[in-house]
C-alpha cells in the first residue's frame, strides 16, 4: 500500500466530515440537556405549526390522484435540474465549436432532444387524461 | 457530426426514436393498436437488418468517450435480444391490439434498446443506464394486464430487482472508489495492479446484483412467480431477453475481472453452477404450473450457462484446442463460445414455449377459470391445436438439449470446453442434470401427446402461430447447420479475452 495513494484515501476528509457531522448535534443536544432549565408549558408542549395554533389532526387521507401529479412535477423537476449544468457545459467557448448538421450547436440539439422527449411525455399525460381531476 | 461514422449504432438510435413516437401517436390518435403493433415490428426487423449488416466486426469500434463498444461479443446479443423482441411483437399482434396497445409495444422497444446498450457498454456507468431502462420497462411489463396475478408478479420483480440494483451500484461505486474511472478497462487494470479486499467486496456485490437478474441459485426466488404471474409473452421476453441482458453484463464485467486476476474464484463459480442447475432442476420436478416448470427450467439453464464463467477462469494455461473446425483454439474462448451458443439457443426456445403457453392459456380463458397454465390443460394438445403442440415438442426437446436442436449444440460446445479445461465432474453433473431434465420435459410431452384431450379442436391464433413456427424453424436450423453460428460464438467470445 506505500507509496501511490490509492484513491480510497482520498475520501478520508469525507469520513472526517461524516465524523463531524454526526458529533455536532448530539452535542448540542447534550449541550441543551445539561445547561438549559426546564420548565414545560401546556403552550410550549403543543405541536409547532409555524407558529398558529394547531387544527385537527397531522394524519390526513390524500387523494391517490396527487401521486400522478407528484410523477409529471418531478419530471419537470429534473429537467429543471438538468438546465443548470447545461448552462454550464454550454458557456464553454469550447463547446461552442462542435455544431450539428453544419448550423445547431451541439448542445442546443443535445438539449433540445431532451426537452423533446419530455414533451412527449406531456402530451401523453395530458392526452391520457393524468392531470385531470376525477 | 457525421452520421455514417455512427452506423454501428442506427439501430439503437431508430428503436428509440420509434418509441417516442409510438408514444406520441399513441396518445394522439384513437384505436391504434394494431398500427403501432405493426409500426414496432417493421422497426425491429429494420434494427435486426442493420446489426446483421456489420454482425462480424474484426475490430472494435469505441464510440461517445469509451462508453459504447461495437463489437462481435455486443452485436452477438443484440441480435438475441432483438430475435426475441421481434418473435414477442409477432405473438403479441394478435395479442395487444385495443386500449394500451401502443403503451405495450413503446415499453417492449424501450426495454430493448435498454437491452442493446447493456450489450455495448464498456463503462459502468453507460452499462447500469442501460440496465436500469431495460428493467423498468419489464417492471411495468410485467403487470400490463392488471390482473391481481401480474400485480404480485410485478411487485416481486421490482423488488427484487431494485434491491439488485441497489448492490449492483455499491459494488461499482466500490469500483470507482479504487479506479478513480468508471471505465471497465480501467477498473480491470487497477484491480490487477492493486488487489485490495475492496476489490473483493466489489465483486461480490456486482455478482450478487448480476446474479439476481440471471436467476442464479440464491438469488432466483423472483424467477418462477414472476414467470408465472405476468403476462404470458412478457414471460417470454423477461426469460428470453432481459435475463440474457445480466449475461451480457456478466460477461463484459466478470470476465475482463476474472482473466485479469487469474484467480481461484472460478470454484466459486463452479459451485454456483453445479448448485443452480441441480436445483432448477429438481424444483421443476414437482411442478404442475406448466409456466413454472419453465421458470425452473430456465433457472437450471443459467446453471449450464454459468459453466462458461468457470471455465474461463479454470482454463487458464490449458493447451489450445483443434477441434471445432480446424484451427486452434484457447479453451476459454470455447467455454464463452459454448455460453453464447445456449445463450442464443435458450432465448429462441424459450420464447417459443412461453408464447405456447400464452396460445394454450388463451384457449383455456374462454372456457373456465381455473388456472390456464395448469398441466391438465395440455391434455391431448397434439389433437386440440396440432401446430402448438408440435412447435411444443420441438422446444421441450431442444431444452433437454436433445440433438438436433439449437440446444443440443450449445451444450455440446460448452461440456466439451469444459472437459477440455479440466472440469469433468462439472461436466458429468451437467449431464446428468440434462438427463435429470427431461423428467419434466417428457410430462409436459405426454400430456400433450398421450392424454385424451379436455376439450374440442380449436383455432390457433395467427400470431401466435407465426411467432411459434418461426421459432421452431431457427431451433432446428441451428441444429442442423451448427458450424456457421459456432464460428460466429467463437468471433464474440474473442472480444472478451487478451490477445
Amino acid at each position: 500500500m506505500a507509496g501511490e495513494p490509492m484513491a480510497v484515501d482520498y475520501y478520508i476528509p469525507l469520513i472526517i466530515f461524516m465524523i463531524v457531522g454526526a458529533i455536532v448535534p448530539i452535542a448540542a443536544m447534550a449541550a441543551i440537556k445539561i445547561i438549559a432549565p426546564l420548565r414545560p408549558s401546556r403552550r410550549k408542549q403543543s405541536t409547532y405549526e409555524g407558529g398558529l395554533a394547531p387544527i385537527r389532526d397531522a394524519k390526513i387521507q390524500y387523494s391517490v390522484q396527487y401521486y400522478l401529479f407528484a410523477i409529471v412535477f418531478v419530471i419537470f423537476d429534473v429537467e429543471v435540474l438538468f438546465l443548470y449544468p447545461w448552462i454550464y457545459v454550454y458557456a464553454n467557448k469550447a463547446m461552442q465549436q462542435f455544431m450539428v448538421f453544419g448550423f445547431m450547436n451541439y448542445a442546443v440539439f443535445e438539449m433540445l432532444l431532451f426537452i423533446v422527449v419530455l414533451l412527449v411525455g406531456l402530451i401523453y399525460a395530458v392526452k391520457k387524461e393524468a392531470l385531470r381531476w376525477v | 457530426m457525421e452520421f455514417a461514422h455512427y452506423a454501428p449504432l442506427w439501430g439503437e438510435a431508430l428503436l428509440t426514436v420509434l418509441a417516442v413516437l409510438i408514444v406520441l401517436l399513441g396518445s394522439l390518435m384513437k384505436n391504434s393498436g394494431k398500427l403501432m403493433g405493426y409500426l414496432s415490428l417493421a422497426g425491429l426487423v429494420a434494427a435486426l437488418g442493420l446489426v446483421s449488416s456489420n454482425l462480424t466486426i474484426p475490430k472494435p469500434e469505441i464510440f461517445f468517450y469509451d462508453t459504447i463498444s461495437v463489437d462481435g461479443l455486443s452485436q452477438f446479443f443484440k441480435a438475441v435480444f432483438l430475435i426475441v423482441s421481434l418473435l414477442v411483437v409477432i405473438a403479441s399482434l394478435s395479442r395487444y391490439t385495443g386500449k394500451g396497445a401502443d403503451e405495450y409495444f413503446a415499453l417492449l422497444l424501450l426495454a430493448t434498446v435498454g437491452m442493446m446498450v447493456v450489450a455495448s457498454s464498456i463503462d459502468l456507468v453507460t452499462l447500469f443506464v442501460g440496465f436500469e431502462l431495460a428493467s423498468l420497462s419489464t417492471y411495468s411489463l410485467a403487470a400490463f394486464d392488471k390482473s391481481k396475478k401480474n400485480l404480485e408478479a410485478a411487485m416481486k420483480y421490482f423488488i427484487f430487482g431494485s434491491v439488485s440494483s441497489a448492490f449492483m451500484l455499491f459494488g461499482f461505486s466500490l469500483f470507482y472508489g479504487m479506479a478513480g474511472s468508471t471505465r471497465l478497462a480501467d477498473v480491470a487494470s487497477t484491480a490487477l495492479s492493486n488487489f485490495a479486499p475492496a476489490t473483493a467486496v466489489a465483486l461480490l456485490f456486482v455478482i450478487a446484483g448480476f446474479a439476481f437478474k440471471m436467476a442464479l441459485v440464491p438469488f432466483h426466488m423472483w424467477a418462477p412467480d414472476t414467470y408465472e404471474g405476468a403476462p404470458p409473452l412478457v414471460s417470454a421476453l423477461l426469460a428470453a431477453g432481459s435475463k440474457k441482458m445480466g449475461f451480457a453484463a456478466a460477461f463484459r464485467v466478470l470476465i475482463v475481472a476474472l482473466v485479469a486476476l487469474r484467480m481461484e474464484w472460478y470454484l466459486a463459480f463452479a459451485i454456483l453452477a453445479a448448485l443452480t442447475m441441480t436445483l432448477g432442476n429438481l424444483a421443476a420436478c414437482w411442478q404442475n404450473n406448466v409456466r413454472r416448470i419453465l421458470a425452473y427450467s430456465s433457472i437450471a439453464q443459467a446453471g449450464y450457462i454459468a459453466i462458461g464463467f468457470v471455465v474461463v477462469g479454470a482454463a487458464y494455461g490449458v493447451a489450445p484446442i483443434t477441434k471445432f473446425g480446424g484451427a486452434a483454439v484457447p479453451a476459454a474462448q470455447l467455454g464463452i463460445a459454448g455460453a453464447l451458443l445456449l445463450i442464443l439457443g435458450h432465448a429462441l426456445m424459450k420464447t417459443g414455449a412461453f408464447i405456447g403457453t400464452a396460445q394454450v392459456a388463451s384457449m383455456v380463458a374462454k372456457g373456465n377459470d381455473k388456472d390456464p397454465d395448469d398441466i391438465s390443460n395440455y391434455a391431448g394438445l397434439a389433437r386440440r391445436a396440432p401446430i402448438t403442440a408440435f412447435c411444443m415438442l420441438i422446444f421441450m426437446f431442444a431444452l433437454a438439449g436433445i440433438p438436433p436442436t439449437a440446444g443440443y449444440i450449445g451444450k455440446f460446445v460448452l461440456f466439451s470446453s469444459a472437459i477440455y479445461s479440466g472440469l469433468v465432474w462439472l461436466a458429468v453433473l451437467a449431464i446428468l442434470n440434462s438427463a435429470l431434465s427431461l423428467v419434466y420435459y417428457l410430462r409436459i410431452i405426454s400430456y400433450m401427446y398421450l392424454r385424451e384431450p379436455v376439450g374440442p379442436k380449436v383455432a390457433e391464433s395467427k400470431g401466435y402461430v407465426a411467432a411459434l413456427v418461426l421459432t421452431m424453424l431457427a431451433v432446428v436450423w441451428i441444429g442442423v447447420f451448427p458450424q456457421g453460428f459456432i464460428d460466429w460464438a467463437l468471433q464474440a467470445a474473442a472480444v472478451l479475452l487478451p490477445q
